[in-house]
């Protein structure tokens, strides 16, 4: 009973499992890897730049289109915003907030 | 992507009704990683994590890496030696197995590598992160021997110290001279950032010194930032001579600390020499380097041009558009990790997109930076148009101080994603 629970169990996260990667490139979609050398993926002490994984997509994506605008200033952020147009910006939004905060 | 998902439904059923099946489909895949800087650590450790049954092996000889990003830092008494330096204990960690040696031959038809005990490590494919190597004597008089009067520093470490205790040895009222390499070459805005740092450091403690850098180029990274911030900070102390100016450094003499350029010499009280480099030897051997010494890849796995499996990243490549810097090579080892998962799964790689993201700082809280995004453009990783570019030349408030404070920031986040 116990070994059925197990296997359904895992059959289960199979199921779910390519389901939602099936359109999303491992790593995430383009672009996305390369956030993480700034936007740390674990929580580590004494970093200014703050870390994205498990924002609100919606935000994440407000904060790309003002940073490209210049409507919210910043150093970087700005000219890295102007090479990812709106689909690129929600895939990769949509990514981090999947991750766990 | 109907084909895909297709595949993988089909991979799903395999996996539910046979196990076995699955299970012996998933455990395929061996992958060799030669080199653990910042492209092959992260490669390594990218790959066990996406795909935890590929049997990786990271093939590194020495236990312990020395950054070269901050370690012009260590020249100016803003960090220690040790704050460069990480293991590879964390790696170890993510099931990655760590070879402590060194690969004295790849056999690119063979599919394996041998190391130096002589035994051989066969792979499906082969990630090679070479570094550089320095073409000694490209400078007349200048080899590894000259590197001990002469630190070039431009692989941390020993070379590091060095350099600094020559800087701290030196009389008030001496001159550093330092002579930088035509491009391409490891760090391209390094030798800048190098100089303002040291003179950031002589302005404290030595501020009758000046520096004289030699360049053999006519033009550089950040240039206008740095020269401004330069005239601004160290007024009268750092002196660039062009390329058309004979800045070309043709020759040195370690024992009088000499450079001879076309147009006359210099004698140094601390001399640093940056020499032309190369990729790192073993991409020669292994027949992936061209006849400019460096590597030829395609812009979205990066896999050699020139021999098939074999994936070369990081300083080594040539990367299109894409800068030299640690930033590009752990943001091509995370690409090439995902394209390797794919690719050995026997589906397409899809184009990637990469950020390199670059500071360089002109004293302890004056940062700049450049920026790019890149994606495969006819067999080239190419710019996209109207992203990237350099910090602003006119700023305010504590714009410099801020970027200062991002730079170590991403120093900590980038070796705590590589290394810890």
């Amino acid at each position: 009973m116990r070994r059925w629970l197990v296997s359904g169990l895992a059959g289960a996260l199979l199921l779910a499992g390519p389901a939602w990667s099936a359109d999303v490139p491992p790593g995430g979609p383009p672009g996305a890897s390369s956030c993480t050398g700034c936007h740390s993926g674990a929580k580590i002490a004494d970093v200014v730049i703050p870390r994205i994984a498990g924002r609100k997509a919606e935000d994440i994506v407000t904060f790309m289109r003002e940073y490209r605008s210049g409507a919210w200033p910043s150093s970087v952020m700005g000219r890295i915003a102007k090479g990812f147009d709106d689909q690129q910006t929600q895939a990769i939004a949509a990514w981090f907030a999947a991750q766990p905060e | 992507m109907t084909s895909r998902r297709t595949f993988l439904k089909g991979g799903v059923a395999a996996a539910v009704f046979a196990p076995a099946i699955a299970s012996a489909q998933a455990a395929a895949g061996k992958v060799v990683v030669v080199g653990g800087g910042y492209a092959g650590a992260t490669a390594a450790r990218t790959l066990k994590t996406l795909r935890p049954a590929t049997d990786v092996t990271l093939v590194e000889p020495n236990p312990v890496y020395t950054s070269c990003p901050f370690s012009n830092s260590v020249l100016a008494n803003l960090r220690e030696i040790g704050q460069q330096q990480f293991r590879y204990d964390g790696i170890k960690r993510t099931g990655v197995k760590v070879a402590e040696t060194s690969v004295t031959a790849v056999d690119a038809d063979a599919k394996s590598v041998t190391l130096a005990d002589g035994s051989k490590l066969p792979y499906d494919r082969l990630v090679m992160n070479p570094g550089i190597d320095f073409i000694w004597n490209a400078i007349q008089g200048y080899d590894e021997a000259a590197s001990q009067k002469m630190p070039h520093a431009w692989k941390a470490g020993a070379q590091t110290v060095l350099l600094r205790q020559q800087l701290q040895a030196m009389e008030d009222g001496g001159l550093v001279v330092m002579s930088v390499p035509a491009n391409p070459y490891r760090c391209p805005p390094g030798p800048y950032e190098r100089a303002s740092l040291i003179a950031y450091w002589l302005k404290v403690w030595k501020p009758k010194s000046k520096l004289l850098l030699l360049d053999a180029k006519d033009a550089f990274s950040k240039q206008r930032l740095f020269q401004n911030g330069w005239a601004e900070l160290y007024p009268g102390m750092i002196e660039w001579v062009s390329l058309s100016k004979g800045g070309k450094v043709t020759a040195v003499d370690p024992a009088t600390l000499t450079f001879t350029t076309e147009f006359g010499s210099h004698k140094a009280a601390v001399a640093n020499v940056i020499p032309p480099q190369r990729a790192g030897a073993i991409a020669a051997q292994a027949g992936v380097a061209d006849r400019t010494g460096w590597c030829p890849v395609e812009p979205v796995s990066f896999e050699s041009t020139l021999r098939p499996n074999i994936h070369v990243l990081g300083d080594a490549a040539i990367m299109g558009g894409m800068p030299k810097s640690a930033f590009a090579a752990n943001a091509q080892a995370k690409v090439c990790a995902a394209a390797l998962v794919e690719l050995l799964a026997g589906r397409k790689a899809a184009d990637p997109i990469l950020i390199n993201t670059c500071y360089s700082l002109l004293a302890a809280d004056y940062g700049i930076s450049v920026a790019g995004v890149y994606r495969p453009d006819k067999g080239q990783l190419t710019d996209v148009p109207g992203a990237g570019g350099n910090s602003p030349l006119e700023v305010v408030g504590g714009f410099r101080g801020q970027e200062a404070l991002y730079a170590s920031s991403w120093f900590r986040t980038i070796t705590s994603e590589v290394f810890g």
